[in-house]
């Protein structure tokens, strides 16, 4: 599920410029203008068996020279910050790096391409198309590989100054939406995040 | 006269159906072997071992690893499918693989069968002893946007199992999956480096496998340069390549080398074309030597053939032994001066005989083959130079070239004005004092590794290969046996937990075993009966949404979940890497490998798992050479031994007296020979040693050759002289191979011979000249 926030950033570095009078060249300096997003975040989890989607709510920092904060608020409290380095987890003694050899490597790989704006891996990962104006504008992936049909069929991005919706359908019928329709832009971060970075 | 006649014919007749045999042999290739462990012995008798080795080798004999690299990711991966795409095309190979096209829904269902038998230790511990945190845990992971993403849906697994177990396989370091191409990638210098794994069809040990595919790999590299993309390779092929290469350019040399500068010196001192027919002997014998070989051994291998290429300097001793006598017999006749040598010849058979077969007793398989191939080759160069070599010289008469002769007159005139000043005894003194003196420096060395030249830039490559991928297999490795399934899992585990210490001192890199990716038919029933209990705790789940009925019915089926059998578990995708740990079950119980990687520190491996119920440490290369450094010393007992039986053979024609004399002289020179390696600096290595024990036999004869003084002192000394610079040339030569136990041996034997020569004029006692036999 870290492509979420994958995808979130995937945003911020969008790619060669196509044909289209709002172009992905466009789209990435309009997301990548900030220095600092940042807002509250539901995500939805819709799971085939359940008749309501599993609800969790949080804050994001997203830091254009840093990375990514991602603190989740309820049903639980756990802080999550996503940089250069890998993945970490806050537990009572700090920042605790999370094992990049794990399963799920090759979606960190995934989410480091986005984050380090690797724009040749994504576009070999993905099929993009573009559409709408710079106040409302929609991006749909598909994955390309056959590795990444099997596991979700597509991707929907959309929003307008800022990423305001990531939906994510995956191959066996479950889908997980991602909302984030109050973001504000900052010139800096605050030293509370600051220090959250750094540490 | 008749008996004249009839020998060449007889001796054509067998020669024809050797001929016959040879080519039966060679019809259906070459029956060369390149396989290093075919040399050394099967120092285990125990079946399960011998099979879990072979289980271990066999892919060093036929992987192929190969890393593209470049600078750009898509330049690195087209390269790689280009490159896959040829070498599938060559036919060479069972598969090429370089992009992974996992079928991720067998995955699924591996994991979701084994949910409960495939759950790591710490994660079955937590489930017993900390519920709450297990649940507390899988909460967590339903939120966590980051845990990594799991291949089956929560609705399938609501505790969560599935991804615990995605997680908790060991991975390679170093190693990523490009998810877009399947391609595993690892960065590293600088560049890009795409995984490339070939099997190939047949083994290293196939002759002309190994040269295919490292001609295979260089046509690649051709490729790949101007494209400024870098190939690294690692493969036992690869070493085999380089060493077959090595043995023909070797062969080339030491054979050829030898043949050419015998034959240059056989016109000089015998100034008749026909004199070159005392080749023919030389080629009789290596026809002898490689038939008795392949149909004793079934094979004949490289290094045999290397070593026995020195076999031409020995064989031309015969001809030599009486075209020599023409300097004193005039006229000369061929069937005269045979006969008058004859005596000589077959003591000197007989004696190299012993010496060679002497090494066929050492428990090295390499030196029984070399022993056989050279028995048999001299017996058949004896044969042809006494029965047909005559026949073909009938019509000559040898006036060979005089100048031979004053070099061996003036060397022993030169010997005699010595001896006036300086006695014999005094002389042998001296002789002592440098052999001790010399002894007291000499050191011995045995290692597995002097029996093959490697070159340095594959040994750099597979460092390079070994570092940019994380993956460093090391030859030892553990067998765990047990009486059953359960037995074998506890042994296993409590292996594990040594090898875990190892691996957090930073002294391994990792290990395999079958306890990291199932678990024991005992864990299994446990896990069961603490997932049982978990109801008691998931009710945090069930707050958060997750339906009770779903965890119910989830928790029933875990529980009706069949016990996971090993063969089970590793017939899923997931178990690919632990397939060939598995030996199965025979009549004494089940058995399994656990292999290594990147061990520092081989000796801690012992320390640390001594003790161990059913746990044996298999390290044959640590084997082998504490065996090397034993086999010296059986292979001194056997030059005594081979001493004593040459002391008997001699006994009969020369007296007690002679015979010891002729016998004490060829240990003397060994002695010196020994010596000399200490002063040189060069260490006794267990090749040397047979070396010289060679050494011992072939200087008997030099020995001989003096004692019986046929033609008087010069015309002696010349024979021997003439017959110890052809041996010389052709061990000489083996001096200069690349493979440094080919080396020690050709320089063991050609100081050898140099101080056989310059001790055989003591064979004779002074004044009165031997009487004939």
């Amino acid at each position: 599920m870290k492509r979420l926030c994958a995808l979130f950033t995937l945003a911020l570095s969008l790619l060669s410029p196509l044909a289209q009078a709002f172009s992905l060249d466009d789209l990435q300096r309009q997301l990548s203008a900030p220095a600092v997003v940042k807002g509250p975040f539901i995500q939805e989890k819709h799971l085939r068996a359940l008749p309501q989607p599993l609800l969790s709510k949080g804050q994001f920092v997203l830091a254009r020279e840093h990375g990514l904060l991602w603190l989740l608020q309820t049903p639980l409290r756990q802080d999550y910050r996503i940089d250069a380095n890998g993945i970490a987890r806050r537990d009572p003694s700090g920042w605790q790096r999370l094992p990049s050899a794990s399963a799920g490597a090759e979606q960190n790989r995934l989410f480091f391409a986005v984050l380090q704006g690797d724009s040749a891996g994504l576009k070999r990962d993905f099929e993009l198309s573009l559409s709408g104006d710079a106040t409302h504008w929609q991006l749909q992936l598909t994955p390309r590989s056959l590795l990444l049909k099997q596991i979700f069929t597509r991707i929907d991005i959309s929003g307008g100054q800022f990423v305001e919706q990531i939906q994510l359908s995956e191959t066996q019928g479950d889908s997980t939406l991602l909302r984030m329709t109050d973001s504000h832009g900052a010139a800096a971060l605050s030293d509370t995040e600051r220090s959250d970075f750094v540490d | 006269m008749s008996i004249e006649r009839w020998l060449p014919r007889g001796f054509l007749a067998l020669l024809l159906v050797m001929l016959a045999i040879a080519g039966w042999q060679w019809q259906r290739g070459a029956p060369l072997s390149a396989d290093l462990m075919a040399l050394v012995p099967g120092a285990t008798e125990d079946a399960l071992v011998k099979r879990a080795e072979l289980r271990v080798q066999e892919p060093l004999n036929r992987e192929v690893l190969v890393l593209v690299g470049h600078a750009e990711r898509p330049q690195a991966l087209a390269l790689a499918e280009q490159l896959a795409g040829q070498w599938q095309a060559s036919g060479l190979f069972e598969h090429v693989q370089w992009s992974l096209q996992t079928d991720l829904g067998a995955v699924r269902e591996q994991l979701l069968a084994g949910r409960v038998a495939m759950l790591s230790a710490a994660d079955r511990t937590q489930l017993r002893e900390r519920p709450a945190a297990f649940i507390e845990q899988r909460m967590q992971s339903l939120f966590d946007p980051f845990a990594g993403f799991s291949l089956v849906p929560a609705q399938d697994d609501w505790l969560g199992l599935t991804g615990r177990i995605q997680n908790s396989q060991p991975k390679p370091v170093n190693i990523e999956l490009d998810t877009a191409s399947g391609a595993l990638i690892a960065q590293a210098d600088g560049r890009q480096w795409v995984l490339l794994r070939a099997r190939t069809l047949g083994t290293a040990f196939d002759m002309k496998l190994p040269l295919l595919v490292a001609e295979l790999l260089a046509d690649a590299r051709r490729q790949a340069e101007p494209q400024g993309a870098q190939l690294l390779a690692a493969s036992g092929l690869l070493y085999a390549a380089a060493g077959q290469q090595q043995a023909s350019r070797e062969i080339t040399w030491v054979g050829g080398g030898a043949t050419l500068s015998i034959l240059l010196l056989l016109l000089l001192a015998f100034r008749r074309w026909r004199a070159l027919l005392a080749f023919v002997p030389v080629l009789t014998g290596m026809l002898f030597g490689s038939v008795v070989c392949v149909a004793l051994f079934g094979h004949m291998h490289v290094m045999t053939l290397v070593l026995g290429s020195s076999l031409i300097g020995v064989a031309v001793d015969y001809p030599l032994h009486y075209l020599s006598k023409s300097w004193s017999l005039k006229p000369w006749r061929s069937w005269p001066a045979v006969r008058l040598t004859l005596p000589g010849l077959s003591l000197s058979l007989a004696t190299s005989c012993i010496g060679y077969l002497a090494l066929a007793f050492t428990p090295f398989p390499a030196l029984t083959q070399i022993a056989a191939f050279s028995a048999a080759g001299l017996i058949g160069a004896y044969l042809c130079a006494v029965c047909l070599l005559p026949a073909l010289l009938g019509q000559v008469e040898l006036k060979p070239a005089q100048w031979p002769l004053r070099i061996a007159q003036a060397l022993t005139n030169w010997r005699e004005r010595l001896l006036r000043r300086v006695p014999s005894a005094v002389l042998l003194v001296l002789v002592l004092l440098f052999c001790a003196a010399g002894l007291w420096q000499l050191d011995t060395r045995n290692d597995i590794r002097q029996w093959v030249a490697s070159p340095p830039q594959l040994q750099e490559q597979a460092q390079a290969v070994a570092r940019i991928t994380g993956y460093q297999p090391t030859s030892q490795f553990y067998l765990v046996r047990g009486a059953d399934p359960e037995q074998l899992f506890q042994r296993l585990q409590a292996l594990s937990a040594k090898l875990d210490e190892l691996r957090d001192l930073g002294k391994l890199k990792g290990y395999l075993s079958l306890s990291q990716i199932v678990a024991s038919p005992e864990q299994q029933a446990q896990t069961r009966q603490a997932l049982a209990h978990l109801s008691d705790y998931w009710q945090p789940l069930v707050e958060l949404g997750v339906p009770q009925a779903g965890l119910q019915t989830q928790l029933q089926q875990l529980q009706t979940l069949p016990p996971l059998s090993v063969e089970e578990a590793l017939a899923g995708p997931l178990a690919e890497a632990w397939r060939p740990l598995w030996l199965g079950q025979d009549a004494t119980g089940v058995a399994a490998i656990v292999s290594l990687q990147g061990l520092s520190d081989a000796s801690l491996l012992r320390l640390q798992t001594d003790g161990l119920d059913g746990v044996q440490l298999v390290d044959r290369l640590g084997e082998l050479n504490q065996l090397f450094a034993a086999t010296q010393i059986s292979a001194a007992e056997l030059k005594l031994l081979s001493c004593a039986l040459i002391l008997v053979l001699l006994a009969a024609p020369f007296g007690l007296r002679g015979s010891l004399r002729i016998v004490a002289l060829p240990l003397l020179a060994a002695l010196c020979s020994l010596a000399s390696l200490g002063w040189l600096g060069q260490p006794l290595t267990l090749f040397s040693l047979f070396g010289l024990l060679l050494v011992t036999a072939i200087s008997v004869d030099y020995a001989i050759l003096m004692h019986e003084r046929i033609g008087g002192a010069a015309v002696s000394l010349l024979g021997t002289l003439l017959a110890a610079l052809t041996t010389w040339l052709s061990f000489g030569l083996l001096a200069l191979s690349q493979t440094p136990a080919v080396s020690n041996f050709g320089m063991a034997v050609s100081l050898g011979l140099i101080f056989s020569f310059l001790l055989a004029p003591w064979a004779a006692a002074r004044e009165t000249p031997a009487v004939q036999p």
